[in-house]
């Protein structure tokens, strides 16, 4: 490790790859709050699914069909079927459960294990990239620095997903029955709410978001089996700054440690990987419930 | 990446082990009696396997990184060991015997390294061991072969600590057992320093793997430019882990930065991640000079990431220099059988067989101290040109650079033109001036 630089210059590009850091992590971010937030399950499979989404959308679009936004579509969706599918055949026998969170936690992370083999098995050990769709792979020169303009779609596409998701649970009748399980899922149930298919229909979405996030990321990053790993304790990171179960709370969390990842080696030359928890243990020791700590914002 | 650290701690888990087995008992006396017992084990494994049998197959074990990040090494260290082993079962063999290779997968992890050769050794009864192609990894191995007693020729890994012997360095662990017969981290950056003199660069930065391989090139770099006199301030420097998926910000803050040149001793997957992410940025623009010192081992095959031409690579040997018979026919068979330019990974996995028949062979034995006594001064020849294990047990082999060109007959990048520095333990040592720093040959 070397001497901090005294004065960091930060461009214009900085800002927007740390924004765009920042969304794809809160893709996968407000899933696995989302699913907290509702079912009480903390799914350590959320980075495999994000993983998944990516290898799933460079599959399509280099062997199904040319065509980006059909691929990313295809990764997202496949991997909600594969989310739904853990979440009806393994996670829902636990619920009822004495050591239901212990349980869970161990199940989750054995899918963590599987996700990891299969993708091994299925495109081995190597790693794999892709370009961002024509119309938007150029660079941007802006105030000296140059980024690629299929960040600032990245990040368009985020804050979409965060007003869409948003007026989804409050102003859609299935939001409605989000929330009130959340807040009571023995009164939802005995209200007629049928519980089961609206926690797999949660957990679908969930799923959903991160393999989204991993389908919009794989343009910018290399994809491996190693990448699940590495973004899971990001988002879990995000999480708990922001608060679990805050939508909200996931995007600044989000922004926040995209924007440190991307300033931090301008102030440190290794280990500026250890900025983010380091801003965990104190958000953790002064605001423990997260910086928008609640349920369903 | 495990570092030798986490082996250290791992060693001392399973001592731990052992004395909790033995709470009744002297914990001292039975832990040197089991540490005995297993070294007088290993010793008879070894002397009663492949060793001092003189029938049946020559049989070597080789460890390389087969998966992950850098499986591209393994897999051309492959075709170098079955080149070699066609060539040699099919002219005579060794002394006769055929030999036969069993290849194990390190992960690049020192402990699952660690793992594969005691297994080799113990196991499968080998008579040598070759391969390793991470410094890290090499570090942690090195300790180990020097346990079971049993040679082992280093074909990639460059660090300089491994020959620079134990007690020159904090960090050396260089003993009898472990030679090398590609170039070191010390040799090849030497070449880098001078090469940094020929340019029209004053301000130099860094972005490499944060491992000890990152860390060493860079401060052998610093320190050749010193010692050589290089007109050069080292203004940035970047260390991002291994495996990383999106490298922007840190090309990002390389770029402003601005610095006229880089030295970059990415590898493997990260090397092809970095240079289409350095692209998307324009890095290539805006950097005067690249200088990649592992470019040249994935740039061969198609799977690599091809190096952007005018840019500088060194390469721990060249197909085309220097301009011998032995290495014009092996260039040309390798390629016949390959389609593709034999890679230096390659070349040093093939050296390894030869060296290892040279000293089977000359000791007419596969005893393993006979073949350390062998090894040790060898003068051998090969592609790679004539050169001798030094004292340290490191191959006296050039550091090449040259500059990244697209070459039609072949198909593929090449070093044209390209320089051969003459890299040995005296021109070194001058070069590292007041450093501290090993030369490791």
């Amino acid at each position: 490790m070397s001497l901090p630089s005294l004065v960091p210059l930060i461009g214009i590009a900085d800002v927007v790859i740390g924004l765009s850091l920042g969304s794809r992590l809160f893709l996968i971010a407000v899933g696995l709050s989302l699913i907290f937030g509702v079912l009480g399950v903390l799914n350590f499979a959320h980075g495999g699914f994000y993983m998944l989404g990516a290898y799933v959308t460079l599959a399509v679009v280099t062997s199904v069909v040319d065509n980006f936004w059909l691929a990313a579509v295809a990764g997202a969706l496949a991997v909600g079927v594969v989310g739904a599918v853990i979440e009806f055949a393994a996670i829902r026998r636990l619920y009822d459960r004495v050591d239901a969170d212990l349980d869970q936690l161990i199940v989750t992370f054995g899918f963590v294990l599987v996700i990891h083999e299969t993708v091994r098995f299925v495109w081995g050990s190597g790693s794999y990239s892709i370009d961002p769709p024509d119309v938007f792979n150029f660079s941007v020169s802006l105030g000296g620095s140059t980024f690629n303009a299929y960040r600032l779609v990245v990040i368009g596409l985020a804050v979409a997903v965060l007003v869409s998701l948003w007026l989804f649970i409050t102003r859609t009748y299935f939001g409605s029955l989000v929330r009130g399980t959340s807040s009571d899922r023995e009164m939802a149930s005995m209200l007629g709410v049928d519980v089961p298919r609206l926690y797999t229909g949660v957990f679908f979405l969930g799923s959903v978001l991160a393999g989204l996030g991993g389908a919009l990321s794989a343009p910018l990053q290399s994809t491996s089996p190693a990448l699940g790993d590495q973004v899971i304790i990001d988002a879990f990171i995000v999480v708990v700054i922001g608060g679990l179960g805050s939508m909200s709370g996931a995007f600044v969390g989000a922004m926040l440690i995209g924007m440190m990842q991307s300033l931090g080696p301008q102030f440190i030359s290794a280990g500026s990987i250890a900025i983010p928890f380091l801003a965990m243990v104190i958000v953790l020791l002064f605001r423990p419930e997260g910086l928008f700590g609640g349920i369903g914002e | 990446m495990v570092s030798s650290d986490s082996d250290v701690g791992n060693k001392s888990n399973r001592t731990g082990d052992v004395e909790t087995n033995s709470e009744t008992r002297s914990s001292v006396d039975r832990r040197r009696f089991l540490q005995a017992a297993g070294a007088g084990a290993t010793v008879a494994l070894a002397g009663c396997s492949g060793g001092g049998g003189d029938s049946g197959p020559v049989t070597l074990g080789a460890t390389y990184i087969l998966s992950g990040f850098a499986s591209l090494y393994g897999e051309e260290a492959e075709r170098g060991i079955e080149f070699a082993q066609s060539e040699i079962n099919d002219n005579g063999g060794i002394d006769g015997r055929d030999v036969e290779v069993i290849v194990r997968d390190t992960e690049a992890s020192a402990d699952t390294a660690i793992q594969q050769i005691r297994s080799l050794v113990q196991e499968d009864d080998v008579d040598g061991l070759f391969g390793l192609d991470s410094s890290g990894v090499a570090q942690a191995v090195a300790p180990q072969v020097a346990q079971l007693q049993m040679p082992f020729m280093i074909t990639h890994a460059a660090t300089p600590f491994v020959t620079s012997p134990e007690g020159e360095h904090e960090d050396s662990v260089g003993n009898e057992y472990v030679f090398r017969d590609s170039n070191s981290l010390a040799q090849d950056i030497y070449g880098a320093a001078r090469t940094a003199e020929e340019l029209d660069a004053t301000e130099w930065a860094t972005i490499g793997p944060d491992y000890a391989f990152g860390y060493e090139t860079w401060d052998y770099f610093q320190a050749y430019c010193d010692g050589l006199g290089v007109e050069a301030e080292f203004t940035a420097e970047q260390f991002p882990a291994l495996a990383t998926s999106d490298y922007t910000p840190f090309i990002s803050s390389i770029l402003d930065a601005d610095p006229d040149a880089v030295l970059t001793p990415l590898w493997g997957a990260d090397l092809t991640t970095f240079i289409g992410q350095a692209e998307d940025a324009g890095w290539f623009d805006q950097i005067d000079h690249t200088l990649f010192s592992v470019g040249m081992g994935t740039d061969y095959p198609s799977e690599g990431s091809p190096l952007p031409e005018g840019e500088y690579a060194s390469t721990r040997y060249d197909p085309f220099v220097p301009d011998t018979e032995t290495n014009n026919s092996f260039r040309e068979a390798y390629y016949e059988e390959y389609e593709s330019l034999p890679t230096y990974n390659a070349e040093g996995a093939y050296r390894a067989l030869h060296l290892y028949k040279q000293a089977i062979e000359s000791a007419g034995s596969t005893e393993a101290d006979a073949l350390v006594e062998e090894f040790t001064g060898m003068e051998h020849s090969g592609p790679v040109g004539d050169y001798e294990l030094s004292e340290t047990n490191q191959a006296t082999v050039a550091s090449v650079w040259g500059t990244v060109t697209y070459d039609e007959e072949w198909e593929s990048n090449v070093l044209d033109p390209v320089d051969r520095y003459d890299a040995g333990p005296d021109v070194l040592s001058e070069a590292l001036g007041d450093s501290d720093l090993p030369t490791g040959i």
